[in-house]
């Protein structure tokens, strides 16, 4: 695993620790009601399914649960402003399901969240709301929301030189399916740090949010053996949005 | 800093509260989706809560190079935008008269006038706010996906909405609170100084619309303008609250404090109706020297002397307070 200079700077050396520890198998927090499996090492198994693609995009569906859920531990991004609050690591890690069915690439994500953080955002174009010249807020001014993401590279890798992990590197870019609670799913493309552009692109998603856990699930075009995907999540509640978020490392596929 | 820097002044004394800048700038600019709560040009009664709610108190700006922590407006700080129940009071037979509802918790200019007391005596001012457009943006240099920029033409700060991804951390970092999140966009907004117009040679809508005449728009290093005279010839404008540290470029010339009824004759630094340590807080130390600037022309003008400063105050005219154009930026450029 390629760890660039930046991010060992960055990080700390307690939580590059946290790091491997965590996708060592050595995760003990329990919480989320998820049957887990096993626990991810530094590569995922992805399963074949027999189901529809489109059934499978139902987070909640019992196809999922003939699919092994592979835990993976989160790491919080370390304060990256002077002027943001600090915050303590709440959510300790995300369970992925990951299945093949019809040439796509079926995410399953679940992680314990207590606070939903999602607002109804009126979508875009639309007649405005009855009886008023135009859409009524939701008070949301000051709120951020749920969300989550798989990361990927654009290209494979070349040398078995992956991108970093902190939004690619120009010339070896990541492609980035992002969800959000409030306004759903979108493409992104990213080429480093404060790159990260919407493509205009969005793609097939669903979420659940039951006991206290979200449930996700992103269909990403196929991913083939040896590609490495990462994982984020934000949690509103904590103010994450940009940078401010939980992270996985680089998890090839096997 | 800019090649160039539009400024504005603007004249507290000449102020009615009106808000007629205010529906200008609404009108042209914010009645869209998601920008109900947003005044990009606000007036608010001075001393006061002002909008949003406590800006003044809720942090951001630059201290000893650091940017300061600050928490994010909520929607009641704004004013959560409200109906008025015509339907029940016109077609449905309820005879009372037209009521806000929902019943308002909040909203801009909400204690209208309110002021406070100095003695037994009631006092107020109006104290219209765009944004600052500052030198030292903390906007700028708050946002990570670098959305904000300051034009190099002419100092104006806009927001890129393609670059936003509504991280709001321009919010928090403005000690001023003018830059707005529009929820339905998920992108957040701000006072543009109306570029689009002097760009065609038309002064800002705000200033265009003052029944007032209290607004001066120009170049800042344009020798000929009314707005460097005013803050760089004869000194008597003093920006927002220095100590935030942004360098605003819009400045005011503080409320003349005028002498209480009974008091004609003393100095207003004398036997102040407004308390001289409100305008301290609002403007900084430098305020006291503008008074007696002030003064000292006020007395010279009403014993029969010339007053070029006061006439200039005056401005009658749109030439005389204006000097905007696409044609300015571009001179001094070459000169530049």
């Amino acid at each position: 695993m390629r760890v660039p200079l930046k991010i060992v700077a960055v990080l700390g050396s307690s939580v590059l620790a946290s790091i491997f520890a965590g996708t060592a198998a050595q995760v003990r927090q329990s919480g989320a009601k998820a049957v887990v499996t096993e626990t991810a090492g530094l590569a995922l198994r992805v399963s074949a399914a027999t189901s529809r693609a489109e059934a499978l995009l139902d987070p909640l569906a019992s196809d999922w649960t003939r699919i092994p859920a592979q835990r993976v531990a989160l790491n919080r991004t370390p304060r990256l402003y002077d002027t943001e609050a600090p915050s303590e690591p709440e959510i300790p890690f995300v369970d992925v399901r990951l299945a093949r069915a019809e040439g796509k690439l079926l995410v399953n994500m679940t992680w314990h969240d207590s606070t939903r953080d999602a607002a109804e955002i009126a979508k875009l174009p639309s007649a405005p709301t009855e009886g008023r010249p135009h859409k009524e807020l939701t008070e949301a001014t000051d709120r951020f929301f749920d969300s989550a993401a798989v990361m990927r590279p654009t290209h494979p890798p070349v040398n078995g030189q992956w991108p970093s992990l902190q939004m690619g590197d120009p010339g070896n870019p990541v492609s980035i399916y992002f969800w959000s609670a409030s306004r759903g799913a979108a493409q992104m493309q990213a080429e480093g740090r404060g790159t990260t552009r919407r493509t205009g692109d969005t793609f097939p998603a669903q979420a659940a949010y039951r006991d206290q856990a979200w449930h996700v699930t992103l269909e990403l075009p196929d991913v083939s053996a040896g590609i490495p995907l990462a994982f984020a999540v934000w949690n509103g509640s904590q103010q994450d949005r940009d940078g401010r978020k939980y992270f996985t490392t680089w998890l090839r596929l096997e | 800093m800019s090649l160039h820097q539009y400024a504005m002044v603007m004249d507290l004394n000449k102020c009615l509260g009106c808000q007629t800048c205010t529906i200008a700038c609404k009108k042209l600019w914010t009645d869209r989706d998601g920008t109900q709560h947003m005044y990009w040009n606000n007036v608010e009664t001075r001393p006061g809560i002002g909008y949003p709610r406590q800006w003044d108190q809720i942090g951001g700006g630059w201290k000893d190079g650091q940017l300061q922590p600050s928490r994010q407006p909520t929607l009641d700080d704004y004013g959560a935008p409200w109906e008025f129940d015509y339907e029940q009071r016109l077609f449905e037979g309820k005879g009372k008269p037209v009521m806000a509802s929902p019943d308002p918790v909040s909203g801009p200019n909400w204690d209208e006038d309110v002021g406070a007391l100095n003695g037994d005596d009631n006092f107020y001012f109006y104290l219209p706010r765009i944004c600052n457009h500052c030198t030292n943006p903390a906007c700028l240099a708050a946002c990570p996906r670098q959305a904000i920029y300051k034009r190099n033409e002419d100092g104006i700060v806009v927001l890129d909405q393609e670059r936003c991804e509504g991280y709001r951390y321009c919010i928090a970092a403005c000690p001023y609170k003018k830059i707005y999140f529009n929820e339905i966009t998920g992108k957040s907004e701000k006072c543009i100084f109306c570029y689009p117009r002097l760009e065609k040679g038309e002064v800002n809508a705000c200033a265009a619309q003052c029944p007032g005449r209290l607004r001066f728009v120009g170049l800042l290093d344009d020798p000929g303008s009314a707005v460097h005279k005013l803050v760089h010839v004869y000194k008597v404008a003093l920006p927002l609250f220095p100590e935030k540290g942004t360098g605003p470029n819009v400045f005011y010339v503080p409320p003349f404090n005028p002498p209480k009824r009974t008091n004609y004759g003393k100095s207003i630094l004398e036997d102040p109706r407004l308390p001289l340590d409100y305008l301290l807080y609002l403007f900084g130390p430098e305020v006291k020297d503008i008074i007696v600037r002030l003064e000292v022309e006020l007395t010279r003008a009403q014993n029969g002397g010339s007053g070029e400063l006061l006439q200039l105050l005056i401005g009658r005219d749109a030439e005389t307070r204006y000097q905007v154009g696409p044609q300015l930026v571009q001179i001094q450029a070459r000169i530049g």
